[in-house]
């Protein structure tokens, strides 16, 4: 029992034995009592309505009765109110720094909800996309924000991806979107000016295309003179020079076909859903157009004839025989390459599985650079560019695919190109639509 | 939240209502967003003089004409189960004269798309169509904001684009005196600016048609608030 309980116990008691007391004097005990007990419960009831006016009034300083139970009651609740105050300024605190910082955040924020409904947003939300952090809250940020891409990705739950949308505000810029779910059922909507990364890249792939196109047309007249050149008899310490002459200028018109059709792959757009693409036949016909011959390994093809893949053919053929020429030049001319389309749960899958000498781990992620080369000093020799994986990656890119590489010193590698479930077709079904 | 039978049976009954009714806007703000990406790809076909983004703006108007029906549809469906009264109404009502007007839009929009493909097989002016850009970025941003007024029920935004309407038509005034003094120059033109006219003529109706979604939200708006909406006491809007 507390100290305060026992000390009101004893008050209590004292005071109606002390009323018995003087009433036993008067030889009415019973009176003196009751008379006791009776200034014990105005006493008490004074004490309630004073605390439940300082209650009222929120003005604790009034409240200065007594001592005992009712002050210790009355000081716990007070201090309980001053923490719980304390509490809250130091959540009011935090809450306006951290919307201070979301306000300085130079990408838009919007939290959303499950019906994309705006909860909040911070300013730069009003800078770039013009919405409005107060008048806006409950509204659909897909029925301010009316572009088709963006609500795709809102309806489709995979927010892996991200879209970019031109700003409703100003024409020629460009919004990078990005939608991050959390908690039970609230999404975070992050806007990103990417105006100036665009217009860089853009630049970039300009100047590839510019500078590929201007070497074209002197490099077509080296090489037309060359052949006319060789052609004819050259004196016998010429005949060397120039054949090294020619095949280098063949090498260059290589290298520059192949940027040019990089800059096309980059400046193009996804792959339509509209053609279906054979792949087991241009696998066979890869097969058939680079095998046969004495030095080259023997190519097997392993394809499931069922199943279309929906994109661009000329794209995809390019795809195989990039992969299929890497993995002739990379296996020696007694070892075996496998041309291999197939289909499972998660899609479809082209691979190119040689027994060549493999690649090193340390080389697998820089692989699909341009020029990138395992061995530098080899370079020359084999006849590649070095673009011809950058093409499969942006072709693959442009059908959603993605490439994966599989290699051991020694024993060979492999390349899978997985495309996904959505691409793949199968045949019966493409053959009615026409 | 203790709820009785009975009034959880209400609620759930408004709130399949009001999701009706919520569906409905939102696919008008689609049908919005559809329309005005319409426009301003058939306007940067004609700037850039790319045929082939002319007829794909075209051929896309299937699209929008679709989402019409739909829409059309719901709303008919809506005005026979729930017989919706005051704001409610108005609010179909004004949602089924928008898409009218959005649909026409659109078809102003392939309009634009397909005169687009013929123009970019023709000279191109050294100023490639500035003043057709500069009208069409104006038509595409009153649309836009119209749009915007419609989703936020904005009455002041929407008195904003009805005035802005008036310089459109200015613009198209202009330009219109501009091809016909092209035309006279060089009657070998005549062709070509005929194109140019006709692309404005249709951007000048989209600028109307966008007027008339905003006085369509203005009359929704002001039936069921009229006390913000103070400027209207000196512009009254036209609820036809």
């Amino acid at each position: 029992m507390p100290s305060s309980w026992r000390k009101i116990l004893i008050a209590v008691l004292s005071v109606l034995l002390l009323g018995a007391a003087i009433g036993a004097l008067y030889d009415s005990s019973l009176i003196g009592l009751l008379i006791a007990a009776l200034l014990l419960v105005a006493w008490q009831l004074r004490q309630l309505f004073a605390f439940d006016r300082a209650l009222r009034t929120n003005d604790f300083e009034a409240f200065r009765y007594g001592e005992g139970i009712w002050e210790q009651m009355f000081s716990r609740f007070r201090f309980e109110q001053q923490k719980s105050a304390r509490h809250k300024d130091r959540y009011r605190e935090l809450l306006r720094e951290i919307r201070k910082s979301t306000n300085a955040m130079p990408d838009a924020a919007v939290i959303i909800n499950d019906d994309n409904e705006i909860l909040m947003c911070n300013r730069a939300a009003k800078q770039l996309v013009g919405l409005r952090p107060k008048k806006d809250k409950g509204q659909r940020v897909d029925n301010i924000l009316r572009d088709g891409d963006l609500k795709k990705l809102l309806r489709s739950g995979n927010f892996k991806t991200s879209v970019d949308i031109e700003s409703p505000l100003r024409q020629g810029d460009w919004l990078n979107c990005r939608v991050v779910p959390y908690g039970a059922d609230q999404k975070l909507l992050l806007i990103r000016d990417v105006t100036e990364r665009l217009r860089i890249n853009k630049m970039r792939r300009d100047f590839v295309a510019n500078a590929s196109h201007e070497l074209r047309s002197p490099l077509t007249v080296i090489s037309g003179y060359l052949d006319g050149v060789v052609d004819e008899d050259l004196p016998e310490e010429w005949r060397n020079p120039f054949s090294q002459m020619q095949a280098q200028a063949t090498r260059m018109n290589q290298v520059v076909s192949e940027l040019l059709e990089l800059s096309r792959l980059e400046s193009a757009g996804r792959a339509n859903l509209e053609s279906s693409v054979n792949v087991a036949g241009l696998m066979a016909a890869a097969a058939k157009a680079y095998g046969g011959r004495k030095d080259v390994p023997n190519i097997r093809v392993k394809a499931d004839e069922t199943v279309d893949l929906l994109g661009n053919s000329t794209q995809i053929e390019s795809v195989i025989t990039n992969l299929l020429t890497n993995a002739i030049r990379h296996t020696p001319a007694d070892g075996r390459i496998t041309l291999k389309w197939s289909t499972g749960s998660g899609g479809g899958v082209i691979a190119v599985i040689d027994t060549g000498e493999g690649i090193a781990d340390e080389h697998l992620p820089r692989l699909t650079e341009r020029f990138f080369r395992v061995d530098r000093g080899r370079a020359r020799a084999d006849g590649g560019v070095g673009l011809g994986l950058a093409i499969v990656k942006h072709i693959l890119n442009r059908h959603d695919a993605e490439l994966r590489i599989a290699s051991e010193v020694g024993k060979g590698s492999t390349f899978f190109c997985e495309f996904s479930k959505e691409r793949v077709v199968q045949r019966e079904k493409t053959a009615k639509a026409g | 939240m203790s709820t009785t039978e009975a009034s959880n049976i209400t609620d759930h009954i408004s709130r399949r209502y009001n999701q009706d009714l919520e569906r409905v806007r939102n696919n008008v703000m689609t049908m919005g967003g559809l329309v005005e990406a319409q426009l301003s790809r058939a306007i940067a076909a004609i700037v850039s003089g790319d045929s082939e983004l002319g007829l794909k703006v075209a051929n896309d108007d299937y699209k929008v004409n679709r989402l019409e029906v739909q829409i059309d549809e719901d709303c008919s469906r809506i005005l026979v189960t729930r017989s919706p009264a005051a704001s409610d109404l108005r609010l179909i009502v004004a949602i089924i004269k928008t898409i009218t007007d959005l649909e026409r839009i659109g078809d102003e929009a392939e309009k634009i798309g397909y005169l687009a493909s013929q123009l970019a097989a023709m000279d191109r002016p050294s100023n490639s169509y500035r003043e057709l850009r500069s009208l069409g970025n104006h038509v595409s941003q009153m649309l836009k904001d119209a749009m915007d007024a419609f989703a936020r029920l904005d009455v002041e935004a929407a008195l904003a684009v009805v005035r802005e309407d008036e310089q459109v038509d200015e613009e198209y005034e202009a330009l219109t005196r501009q091809c016909i003094t092209h035309m006279m120059e060089d009657p070998r033109s005549i062709r070509r600016f005929m194109n140019v006219t006709w692309s404005a003529r249709s951007l000048e109706r989209i600028g109307d048609h966008a007027k008339n979604i905003c006085e369509y939200v203005i009359y929704m708006v002001q039936g069921r608030d009229v006390r913000h909406t103070e400027t209207l006491e000196q512009n009254p809007p036209e609820t036809d």
